[in-house]
Order: structure tokens, then sequence, then C-alpha cells
């Protein structure tokens, strides 16, 4: 009899998963097959595949160019990812402080950026960012300062496609820090302060501790999103100054653009997947989340 | 200027949300000039429409119907300026109400777009029959089979209606792959009357050589106004460079057969300096006001002395009105004053039939009708776009100099006499090529001294000949 009843949850468990498992499939697992086996040729869509083995693969390793947009996406990463964290970590612990009506209010004005488009954002912040004309150029003309290249300097570019990277990730990390906040119980503070912990120490020894398992979500969603960014650098600098904001998508979509054949972009492309496979493997070795922190 | 930016955004943007991504300067050439040369306004000239001669028509009709079941082309289109659109669509229109038994689908497409889509849509075999193409791309797309010889096509006569140097440019060793619609000077140099006169510059005397270009510069520049603008970023003195690799050095930074590196003469040195002088002695903005391609910042009155091409005369009579007696057109100046020297690339657009295309003989007697034949239909293209294209016929050219509007505008005449003749083809090698040259010009411009960017270009062309198992590769050689 049990073993029906083991037979009869096998079934519903499967049939429950057909329709994932099938669109992962279509949409996941062929193509990325059929993306592995054309990056060993010279795809061309009109006469024969030409088989060239690795040269795909060797040609994108050897590129300084590929190696640089890594290094680009990671300083790029490293420029937003803890500034959005420590900025939404502060902002959610404001608005658990407020009154429910002002906390909506909040929480509603700061999730506009998020669904603000990326080519939207971008082109407001071109508008900030412009040389004789923007806000920010007016702003340091205040102070006497003279206007800066801000997109076109090879110092200030990658921060300043950064900082719109901030703004509109921002809203959607401080509500998820909120709600990782909102979930520790109270009675752990009470406690806290019935043995006189400082603010510091509960900060230290009860909210980080419980927040682990969010910030490490944020982080690896955060990196792998900042190394895949792409339309901020295509519209606000083209890749430019100098490659100094060539993000690793960049870089692909400009071989894809401009080659007669796609094998280095597809080459690339399974390269950037191994790229962020491993970052997201470290940051979960370093927060060591399997054994998850339990509220 | 709010305004203006947000029109031409707004559509860009709009093209954008759907596909999520943006190029200022697209296809693997300068596919974005007319895209950012964009003139939103003017349809007015679409109301002095010629009319095509009923003798005409029914000779083209003759001449390509073909007995038996409709035939269905699909007709992709790059998105260029309003006018271009418009224009279009109305003579396909024209095409299926006079041709009973083919029928042509237009659709346009954004640049931004058109790589992604096409090379979808060839992955899966349902390319179009007939789309735009840039001279540069036709000898590799021929290569590889992606578009059709045209000879057997197509009447051979079309062909001798072209001149020589455009011949060159739509053939592969005398084999015909794509009809020319235009050609378009990449660089013009454009000037500010008024503001000569109040810097003690005679304004019927231009500069000529780069010397005096940037001498000029540093007279005219004031506050608010700098004195030239013109490319200054990798992504744009890609292509707009071409003109001036001719001008200093007499050939383009790789030897004709693609087997290695030609950049260490004192000519690509003098162009490496003339671009960091213009950065470096502040008489262009540190950051671009605006693309390559978009003169409107001239026009806005931010700069008295802007490279562009010839496209931006579009936008001046069409955005500018009240600016237009106060500006100069002048050749690109050369690096010694002669003015036979190439100083620009012609750049424009073609028609190509693709290699897949089952019905190739209707699709290429669409673009005989449409590009080859009444040459009122290009005279209408070439009055809509405000004579800032040319025509790469001579019966075109011709029949408009018959046409008063168009016979005494200065500015076609002088860009005709004295730009034209002496440009250049694009290059048809690998945009990567260009792509490490500019980086050379723009890290000099950035600081870095003109020997070690060079070195580096060097370096960087010989590695992608090597990858890309270019040397004895050029189709045309």
């Amino acid at each position: 009899m049990s073993k029906k009843n083991y037979r009869f949850d096998n079934a519903t468990a499967y049939m429950m998963l057909t329709p994932i498992v099938v669109l992962l499939t279509i949409f996941v697992v062929i193509p990325f097959i059929y993306a592995v086996r054309v990056s060993f040729y010279d795809w061309s869509f009109y006469q024969d595949s030409v088989f060239v083995g690795m040269r795909n693969f060797t040609n994108v390793l050897t590129d300084d160019l590929f190696l640089k947009s890594v290094g680009v996406g990671l300083k790029f990463a490293i420029l937003v990812v803890p500034a959005q964290m420590v900025l939404a970590f502060l902002f959610a612990h404001v608005i658990k402080g407020m009154g429910s009506k002002l906390a909506g209010f909040v929480k509603t004005a700061i999730y506009i950026p998020t669904i603000i488009s990326g080519i939207i954002a971008s082109i407001i912040f071109v508008f900030i960012f412009d040389y004789s004309a923007g806000i920010a150029n007016y702003v340091i003309g205040l102070f006497g300062a003279e206007p800066q290249a801000w997109l076109a300097e090879v110092r200030t570019a990658l921060a300043s496609i950064a900082l719109p990277a901030v703004w509109l990730g921002f809203g959607l990390t401080t509500l998820i820090m909120l709600a990782g906040l909102l979930d520790i119980p109270e009675s752990y503070y009470e406690a806290a302060d019935l043995e006189g912990a400082g603010s510091f120490a509960k900060m230290r020894f009860i909210t980080l501790p419980l927040m682990r398992n969010v910030i490490l979500f944020l982080l690896v969603t955060g990196f792998t999103g900042a190394l895949q960014q792409f339309e901020l650098p295509l519209i606000m600098t083209n890749g430019g100054p100098l490659n100094e904001t060539t993000t690793p998508n960049l870089y692909i979509f400009n071989h894809f653009r401009n080659d007669v054949l796609v094998g280095n972009s597809i080459a690339s492309a399974l390269l950037l997947f191994v790229v962020l496979g491993s970052i997201s493997a470290v940051i979960f070795k370093v927060l060591n989340s399997e054994k998850a922190v339990d509220g | 200027m709010q305004e203006r930016k947000g029109k031409v955004y707004s559509l860009a943007v709009t093209t954008l949300l759907t596909l999520s991504m943006v190029l200022s300067a697209c296809g693997s050439s300068n596919s974005g000039n007319d895209n950012s040369a964009g003139s939103p306004n003017n349809n007015a000239a679409n109301s002095a429409e010629p009319t095509v001669s009923a003798d005409n028509a029914a000779a083209n009709d003759g001449k390509s119907e073909v007995p038996g079941e409709k035939v269905s082309l699909e007709f992709w289109a790059n998105k260029f300026e309003p006018t271009t659109d418009a224009w279009f669509k109305k003579w396909t229109d024209e095409f299926n109400k006079t041709h009973e038994n083919i029928q042509i689908k237009l659709t346009i497409v954004p640049g931004d777009a058109w790589a992604q889509k096409l090379k979808a849509a060839q992955a899966a075999g349902k390319a179009p029959d007939i789309m735009t193409m840039s001279y540069g791309n036709i000898a590799p797309a021929a290569k590889l089979g992606q578009i059709q010889p045209l000879n057997d096509l197509m009447d051979p006569g079309v062909f001798n209606d072209l001149y020589d140097n455009v011949k060159d440019f739509v053939s592969v060793k005398g084999t015909y792959y794509a009809y020319p619609k235009l050609v378009e000077p990449s660089a013009v140099l454009y000037y500010r009357k008024d503001l000569f006169q109040a810097a003690g510059l005679d304004p019927e005397k231009p500069p000529v050589t780069w010397d005096e270009l940037l001498d000029y510069g540093k007279k005219l520049t004031q506050k608010g106004i700098f004195g030239l603008a013109t490319a200054q970023t990798a992504a744009d003195l890609g292509w707009s460079s071409w003109g001036l690799q001719f001008n200093s050095a007499g050939h383009l930074p790789v030897t004709d057969d693609w087997s290695k590196a030609d950049v260490d003469n004192d000519g690509f040195r003098a162009l490496l300096n003339f671009y960091k002088t213009a950065y470096e002695s502040g008489i262009m903005p540190k950051q671009a006001l605006s693309a390559y391609a978009d003169a409107t910042p001239f026009g806005q009155g931010k700069v008295a002395m802007e490279i562009s091409g010839s496209w931006s005369i579009g936008l001046f009579r069409n955005d500018f009105k009240n600016m237009l007696d106060k500006i100069g057109v002048a050749p690109m100046p050369s690096i010694d004053g002669d003015q036979t020297k190439p100083t620009a690339t012609l750049g424009g657009w073609s028609l190509v039939v693709d290699g897949k295309s089952k019905h190739a003989k209707e699709a290429a007697d669409y673009i005989s009708w449409l590009l080859a034949g009444d040459p009122q239909i290009m005279i209408d293209y070439f009055k809509t776009s405000q004579f800032s294209k040319f025509s790469p016929r001579k019966s075109v050219d011709e029949a408009m100099n018959q046409d008063p509007q168009a016979s005494s505008d200065p500015w076609r005449k002088l860009i005709a006499e004295k730009v034209i003749p002496y440009a250049k083809a694009e290059p048809i090698y690998t945009y990567d090529i260009s792509l490490a040259f500019a980086t050379a010009i723009e890290s000099a411009m950035k600081g870095e001294s003109v020997d070690k960017a060079l070195q580096k270009a060097e370096k960087d062309i010989n590695d992608i000949v090597a990858k890309q198992n270019l040397a004895g590769t050029n189709p045309k050689n």
C-alpha cells in the first residue's frame, strides 16, 4: 500500500515538473548545447560551416580586450554592489523606524527607479553628464571648478556609469533588505536590551548574522547583474574612453555586430558564463551558505 | 535643445524598449549617419512630388511582368530619416500598384536592431529577399554567398550609368553584387561665417591646411563656443577618420593584401598629432557634445567649425533654418593644403538580393525599377533629403542639372565638384582594424605619446590579421 502511494506521489511530482523541464529544455538546454557545438565552427548561414577546433576560444582568451572587459566588469561590480548594499542597508533601517503611512510612501518612492528602463536611465544620466549643459558641470561650476568630461575621461567614466547602476538597483535592494530586517523577531532585540547590549552589538550579533541569506542573495544577484551590465555603457559611453567601460556583454555585442562570422561572440559568451559561475561559487564559498542560518 | 534631443532620443527609446540596445554608430561602418542626421520635421519637400511619366511606368511594367502567380517579396530597409522612410513607402506602394505579379512587403528596421534581426533571420533561413546594405559590407557578404550576383538578373545597361568609382563599390572582380542608391562624403567642413568675421577671419576663406584649421580653431574659441568639433571617440573615429588616413599617409593602416599592419610612417604620425593638438589645445570640448554623425551642436551655435558628413546639410536645412545664411561649407582641410587629396570616404547605401532568395529575378526587377529606372524617382529622393546626398548615376545628375532647384544649390555644387571626385571607397576589411587604429588616435588625444599609440596599433592590427587569417583574403585584391 505504501508502495502505491509512493508511485502516486512520483507521478504528481513528475507531472508538475514537466512544464518547467520542457520549457527549460527548449529555451535553455538545447540552445546551450547547440551554442557549444557552434563555438567550434566558423559558423556561416550561407555556406558550409568549417570546423576550427578551439580557435574561437583561443582567439578570445588571447584577446587583451576580452580580458580587459572582464576586469572592467569586476571593477564595475565592486563600485556598484558594495555601495548599493550599504546604502540600502542603512535606508532599510530608516524605513523600519518610520510610521506605517510614511513608510508606505517612501517604499513606493524608492521603488520607482527599479521600474525605469535602463535605457531611459542612461539617457537621463547622459543629460546630467553633458559637457556644456549638464547639471553635473553646472553644480561644480557653482563652486568655481572647471567643467569635467565625466564620460570621456578615463579617470571618471566607469564611476559615472556606476552611479546610475546604483540608483537603478537601490530601490529593490532596499525593499529586500527591509523584508529581511522585518523578518527578525523583535524578541531578540528585547532580550539584547535586557542584557544591556548597545546598538552596535545588536547589529553585529543579531542583525547581520540573521541577514546572511538575504545578503548572500543580494551579493550573488548584484555581482552577476553588474558583470553583465550592458545598456548603461552602450548608451552612455559606447565602451569608451579607450575601452575603459567596455563590459563583457558589450564586448560580445560589439563582436556580434561587427564580425562577419559569429564564432567569436559565442565563444566569448560561453567563457563569460564560466567567469560568472566561478564568481558566484566564490561568493557562496566565502559566505558559507549551505548551513543556512534559521531565524 | 532639450526638445530636439528629446525627439531624437524618444525615437531611439521606442525602438530600444523592444530590443534593449542602442548604438550610436551601427552596422559595421557608418550606418549611424543617417539615423542621427535625422530630420524629424520635414515633410514639406514631399508635397513637391514629381510624377512618373506614364510612358516610363508602362515601359518598366512590360519588362518586368512575369506571367503566372503573384510573387510576394520581403524587403527590409534600414531606418533613416523620416523623409527617406516615407520615400521608400511611397515608391514601394507605387511599384506594387503598377506590378500585378509582384508584391513587395516593406519593413523598416531600426539600425540598432538590424544586426540582431538580420542574423536571426539568416540563421533561420528567413532572410528578406531584398535589403539595404552599406558599401563596406558588400564584398565580405559576396564572399560568404550572402548576396547574389546581379549581372544576369539586371539589364547590364543600368550599370554603365554608374560613375566609375561607384562601380567599384558595388562589384567584386567585375561581378556586380548591389545597385547603389546614394553616396555621401564622410567629411565636410561647416563653419560659421559670422563668427569668422567677429574673430577677424575672412569668411570667404575657410582653412585649407590642418595647421590653419587648428589656428582658426584657437581664434574662434570663446566662452560657450568651441572652435572645432569632430570625432573624438574610437567608435566615431573608426570610420570618420578613413578619409584623413588616405589624406595623410596615402593608404590605410594595413597593406593591400591584408598581410600586415602598415602604420609606421610620418603621415599617420602627423594625423595623430593633428587630433592630439586639437584635443589638448582646448579648442575641442573635452567630452563630445554629440556623436560625429550628429551636427546638432553646430546648429545650436555651440561650435564655430564642425567636421561632419554631407548629411548634416539636411539637418541644418530642416531644423536650423535661421542659421543657414551664417553657415559656410568647405572641403575638409588637407594635411598640406592640397585639396585634390582625399579627405573623405564615400559612404552610402545600396540594395542587394539575398543569397537564398527564391525569387531573385523579381527582387532584381524591383531594384531596377526603384534605383535604376526613371530618374525622377531618385530626384524625388534627393530633393527630400535636401540635396545632402548624392547620386551614383550619371543620368540622374544630368536630369537634376535641368532642375532649377537642384542646379542652383551652391552647397550641392561644391560637394559634388570639390569633395566627391577625390573621395575614396570605404575599406572592406574587418572593422576591428579600423577600431584598433581609431583607438590609437583616441589614446594620443588622451595623453599617450604618438609613437607609443602607433606601436600599439601596429601590434593590435597584426594580431587581428593573424587571428582572423586575413593575409591574402582581400576579395578585391
